[in-house]
């Protein structure tokens, strides 16, 4: 344990790592705060320079860039009542009244603070979680794995917030592009329409660049600029902040809680942690009529929950190569690059790059408030970055990004078909993250149908015979069935 | 670009139907319970069952109206042009175009015009979107070609490094 946690140590205190963090969390906190541009497509755009980074220092980019992202989403939210990333627009109101009443300082202290708390919970969630799941995990055949993958599409489309049809719809597409290319069962070319380049299956990557960045950039392209922010000088971010943990401190625990479970489940981040705890911190509330009016406690418990979900996304990503939301499935996708295959063995014969990852955690989330104080105190200058200079150079990155994956053009390609319809899909209210987790978990799906049936002889009661594997089915025809039978009930 | 549910739907009634149609083509694998056809068949029939729903507006009474937040001093409301929803489609056009004529042309060269003709849709003024245009590409060039060694296309002006 303590070798391991030394070993780790040294992998994270090299040049590249602190750098690569560092920036990271620049990058991070710039992209986050600039409404219209989401922690997802933060992430989404780091993945072409990771590619040439080390492993670690390439994850630390990710961990660093993706917590830096969803908290500064906060900034213009309080400052101009629009939200940075969708991860704030729960409680953009309730911020924007508190700098209304003057105390803005107090709303992004908030801001700042219980995010990295949050951040820091989510880590130890991970760190306590993961290791014994994949414990039991390493007993897990096909017929789990199969469950896994379908109770996670099932979770991600029952989380959505949308129609559910939509969401279901939006799945269904996801898997339909999993299906395309020759690793089947039958090993036969499918959907692939005579193009080689489709033999191998759709590209996760360019695909994910085109859905977050290319579609954001579609969309702002109709959206009026920001207004500018009226001159304010700021006092101090974080004074106040230590009373609020002692006086709100069941309230940040329970932000917290909830903040993990959400990020657990797959397919549902940060946006819905937030959502979910603002309702609820209303709900649990002493005082729920001054929700709206300027009121910190609900921050402190949305704000401590939307980053405590980031870092406990990574339990089902790490364990079972399974999304806890989109940005975890793109960490996925760098994971895979770097030879660092999801699964209960990285726990085994990777520890010391896992403590590395928690370790990044940690740091980024301390990192966070520091660099998140400045980021407060420049937000004047930071969102009046223009965005006619920005888009053009946005765009220019997706194209070399996608076109580094290869080095072919397939790759903006690519980009481009899956840009059209991730923003005809969002315009039209389909839900993108089901769709993003049929892509990733598709081809699990089905290799592990087959291989079970292929075990079981073709009988369909194997999937309910081992233990966990009849648990997790149950679980999740239960999961199916809740809503029908709530329905009924009405 | 909000396109009517009904409109949404059938289309996806007709993709559900092309996939598990070509599904269906797929040959079986023999002596094997299931094989690549059978995914394909599902997912179709399930995409298709999924768009008549929706072309009939079931489901639709969850979907939660995106509300326009009001700033102080008033929205800056956007321009409501016929053609201003059609700007949206000039990222994936100007995409299209490098995939087009970037081997022939180059990285520098059409990296440029992309960046020119995107600045200046979004309200740049020349000023400002010409010296954008020549630095930015020569900028990710020397970043992703010099020290990533990506091999981004020469074309008619190859870079010096």
């Amino acid at each position: 344990m303590l070798k391991t946690l030394l070993e780790a140590f040294a992998l994270i205190s090299t040049w590249e790592v602190i750098v690569a963090m560092f920036a990271a969390s620049v990058y991070g906190l710039v992209i986050g705060s600039l409404p219209g541009l989401s922690a997802t497509m933060a992430t989404a755009l780091l993945v072409p320079v990771t590619f040439y980074l080390s492993p670690i220092a390439a994850i630390a980019t990710i961990v660093a860039a993706s917590s830096m992202a969803i908290f500064s989403g906060d900034i213009p939210g309080a400052l101009l009542r629009i939200p940075g990333t969708p991860a704030s627009a729960a409680y953009a109101d309730e911020a924007y009244a508190m700098t209304r009443k003057g105390e803005a300082e107090l709303a992004l202290g908030a801001g700042v603070w219980f995010s990295a708390v949050g951040g820091i919970a989510g880590t130890l969630s991970l760190m306590i979680l993961a290791p014994p799941l994949a414990e039991i995990a390493l007993s897990f055949s096909t017929f789990e794995y199969f469950w896994l993958a379908f109770l996670g599409l099932m979770c991600a489309t029952l989380v959505a917030r949308s129609s559910p049809v939509k969401a279901i719809a939006g799945m269904f597409i996801g898997l339909l592009v999993s299906c395309v290319g020759i690793e089947n069962p039958g090993g036969v070319p499918r959907f692939t329409f005579g193009i080689t380049d489709l033999f191998g299956g759709i590209e996760p990557i360019p695909a994910l660049v085109g859905v977050f960045a290319v579609a954001q950039v579609m969309r702002a392209m109709l959206t009026p600029e920001p207004p500018p922010i009226p001159r304010r000088k700021f006092g101090s971010i974080m004074a106040g902040q230590w009373r609020l943990t002692k006086k709100y401190h069941w309230q940040m625990t329970r932000g917290n809680i909830v903040g993990i479970i959400i990020g657990v489940l797959p397919g549902a981040g940060a946006d819905m942690a937030a959502w979910v705890s603002y309702a609820m911190s209303k709900r649990f509330s002493k005082e729920p009529e001054k929700f709206g009016t300027g009121h910190v406690e609900g921050l402190v418990e949305a704000g401590a929950s939307n980053n405590a979900s980031i870092a406990s996304g990574w339990v089902p990503s790490l364990l079972f190569g399974i999304p806890g939301d989109t940005i975890a499935a793109i960490a996925i996708g760098v994971l895979y690059m770097k030879g660092l295959n999801p699964g209960p063995t990285l726990f085994t014969e990777k520890a010391s790059s896992m403590y590395a990852i928690y370790l990044m955690f940690i740091i980024a989330n301390l990192l966070m408030i520091p660099l998140g104080i400045a980021a407060i105190k420049s937000a004047k200058q930071m969102l009046r970055a223009p965005r006619e200079l920005l888009l053009p150079v946005i765009l220019l990155f997706c194209i070399v990004g996608s076109f580094a994956i290869n080095n072919s053009l397939f790759g903006v390609v690519l980009m481009l078909v899956f840009g059209v319809v991730g923003y005809f899909m969002e315009e039209n209210g389909f839900p993108i993250a089901p769709a993003i987790l049929g892509m990733v978990l598709g081809a699990m799906l089905e290799e592990n149908f087959i291989s079970s049936m292929i075990k079981a002889d073709g009988r369909l009661a194997a999937f309910f015979e081992r233990p966990i594997a009849g648990s997790l089915g149950v679980l999740t025809i239960a999961v199916l069935a809740v809503p029908l039978v709530r329905r009924a009930m009405r | 670009m909000r396109l009517p549910d009904r409109v949404t739907g059938l289309f996806l009634v007709g993709l559900g139907a092309a996939a598990a149609y070509g599904g269906w083509l797929l040959p079986p694998v023999p002596g094997q319970p299931v094989g690549p056809n059978v995914f394909p068949l599902v997912i179709g029939t399930g995409l298709a069952l999924c768009g008549l729903a929706i072309a009939f507006g079931i489901g639709h009474s969850f979907e939660e109206e995106e509300e326009l937040i009001p700033v102080e001093g008033g929205q800056p409301t956007p321009p409501t042009g016929k053609f201003y929803g059609l700007r949206a489609l000039l990222p994936p056009a100007l995409l299209l175009f490098y995939v087009v004529v970037a081997d022939r042309l180059g990285f520098i060269i059409t990296a440029a015009l992309i960046v020119y003709v995107t600045s200046t849709a979004l309200g740049a003024r020349w000023k400002l979107s010409l010296p954008l245009a020549v630095l930015a590409p020569i900028g990710i060039h020397l970043i992703f070609s010099k020290l990533l060694r990506v091999p981004l296309p020469p074309g008619l002006l190859p870079m010096p490094w």
